[in-house]
């Protein structure tokens, strides 16, 4: 079910966009948290864009590399002309999409617990100026938990058609047209959010949406019930993805 | 003998007349057996039926015993395969690759391995990405060979191999038969099918036109002969004599004809008072062969 030489192979081979957007995450993510004039901007810019932004074109550049692009060139053949079922590659690659994924996350969280630890802000600097006390520890852990989902929904999704699709450019133009609109769609809504008129309905095409920040810093349980969501998405997609990875005639 | 590869009525149509149609063959345990055809006969698609990479729409293939859509797994085991597509997984250097190759099949003792490329003289320590053609190929093959299996399946494998190289190949192959392993291969390198292989099937948009045994090719047919004639006369001369003239060429005064070795004094005795400038012995070809059924099958 799990092949551990596939998951090396896997490791080695993505290990330098995993690490660069892990490095371009956390040093911004604490660049926005230290320096005093960017601190306001936290949770509208880095928050509100970048944890979906950057972990977006890891998955979509990914994905495609994780099974379409293998199964195009013809390289998979190696790995199925030994003893590795079809399900045992998918399964393997999704381990190593979602795992990445949170390893991610957490590098970024940690550095910024470390920085909010050292630096405490107040949520009335970070733009919120009704709410009192400082921004929590807790409440970073659970804004990247809630943020981590949605990437892994859209991870999903990239994952979906990279099983579906022999030729990469059709795994890479269906995914990129995905994560494209839902990252458009999440900063127009936020554009809206700030008062532009109009644009705030982008909200309801993007599952960027399901990632609730606010709700987390007002201290209210909406962030988790909208967590279903993308859960229910991944879940869906890594799915139909991998039984279709298995099912499909591939030109090894 | 044992019947190790089974293929009957084996359908994958493609459309527009693409695709292979009512396959039925069977290869047996030792043999090597080989599949000759054009471009786009259905040769791959053939071998990616056997791999479990496609599904048939009809028909199946069982190796082993072990279906090879539902049980593909389990007849990796022992199946060794050269892709006729050669690109390889972004690991790096050639050793990385074989490295984990040997992983995947769990091989732990890489002596083999290491002959093998002493064999090809493979230079290892190559970037993957830079290697020619030739290097891929041969890297391709190491990996294939090196658990030796028992089966091994090869889509074209001396394609980009140096002449000497593909003799190599050749040894290789005949190695293994030795060993008793079971050989399958696609090629349109007639040389390297005559040297190795006990049965040879043509295929031709799809079908199958004929399986050749080694043995029936070789003994039991006729000979070919080039005979040039110093003079024209001469020449047209023979041409009235009842011999089977394959083709003829005016211009060297030279013909082919195709005769049966029990005849053979009869010929000598009629060329006796010709002016005889040389006489060649054409040795058959599968080429050969294969040019005429295609021919007559386009016909």
């Amino acid at each position: 079910m799990f092949s551990f030489p596939l998951f090396k192979q896997t490791v080695k081979s993505n290990l330098v966009i995993w690490g660069a957007m892990t490095l371009v995450m956390t040093v911004l993510c604490i660049q926005f948290a230290a320096l005093e004039m960017t601190q306001s901007l936290l949770f509208v810019i880095f928050y509100g864009m970048m944890t979906t932004i950057l972990p977006g074109i890891y998955v979509l550049v990914t994905a495609n590399k994780l099974l379409s692009s293998q199964v195009d060139s013809g390289s998979m053949a190696y790995v199925l002309s030994t003893p590795t079922r079809r399900f045992t590659v998918v399964f393997t690659q999704m381990i190593y999409l979602t795992g990445s994924l949170v390893v991610m996350f957490a590098v970024q969280t940690v550095g910024h617990l470390i920085a909010n630890t050292a630096m405490p802000i107040a949520l009335a600097k970070l733009g919120y100026i009704q709410l009192p006390g400082n921004l929590t520890n807790t409440m970073i852990l659970q804004v990247n938990i809630s943020a981590l989902m949605v990437c892994i929904a859209m991870a999903g999704v990239c994952f979906l058609f990279s099983g579906i699709f022999n030729e990469s450019k059709y795994s890479i133009g269906f995914s990129g047209t995905f994560i494209g609109i839902m990252i458009l769609a999440n900063m127009l809504a936020m554009f809206g959010k700030l008062g532009v008129g109009g644009l705030d309905n982008f909200k309801y095409i993007t599952i960027c949406s399901f990632y609730d920040y606010e709700s987390i810093l007002y201290g209210v349980n909406d962030w988790i019930i909208k967590m279903i969501f993308p859960i229910g998405i991944a879940v869906a997609s890594f799915g139909i993805g991998s039984a279709w990875f298995c099912k499909k005639d591939l030109p090894l | 003998m044992e019947k190790i590869i089974n293929i009957s009525n084996l359908t994958k149509d493609y459309g527009d007349g693409r695709g292979i149609f009512d396959f039925s063959f069977d290869v047996k345990r030792g043999e090597v057996f080989g599949f000759v055809g054009t471009n786009g006969s259905g040769k791959t698609t053939t071998i990616r039926n056997m791999m479990g990479f496609i599904k048939p729409q009809n028909g199946k293939i069982t190796i082993n015993g072990n279906d090879s859509w539902k049980d593909a797994c389990e007849i990796k085991k022992y199946v060794g395969y050269i892709p006729g597509q050669i690109d390889f997984p972004d690991v790096g250097t050639g050793t990385k690759f074989l490295k984990i190759q040997a992983d995947f099949l769990g091989i732990k003792d890489l002596s083999y391995m290491n002959k093998l490329i002493d064999m090809f003289k493979l230079d290892t320590e190559a970037s993957l990405n830079r290697m020619s053609k030739g290097m891929k190929q041969k890297t391709a093959i190491v990996a294939a060979f090196m658990s030796e299996p028992d089966i091994l399946i090869m889509d074209e494998p001396s394609t980009g191999l140096d002449p000497m190289m593909r003799d190599k190949l050749i040894e290789l192959i005949l190695e293994q038969k030795e060993k008793g392993k079971t050989i399958f291969m696609s090629s349109h390198i007639f040389k390297e099918l005559e040297n190795t292989c006990d049965r040879v099937a043509f295929i031709h948009n799809g079908k199958i036109i004929n399986i050749v045994d080694r043995a029936q090719h070789v003994e039991n047919m006729d000979k070919q002969y080039q005979i040039g004639f110093a003079e024209k006369k001469e020449y047209q001369e023979f041409l009235k004599c009842n011999y089977e003239i394959l083709n003829r060429n005016e211009n060297y005064n030279h013909l082919t004809i195709k005769i049966n070795d029990t005849e053979m004094n009869k010929l000598f005795k009629t060329l006796e008072p010709y002016n005889i400038r040389y006489i060649n012995y054409q040795p058959y070809t599968l080429e050969w062969y294969y040019t005429n059924i295609i021919e007559k099958q386009e016909v």
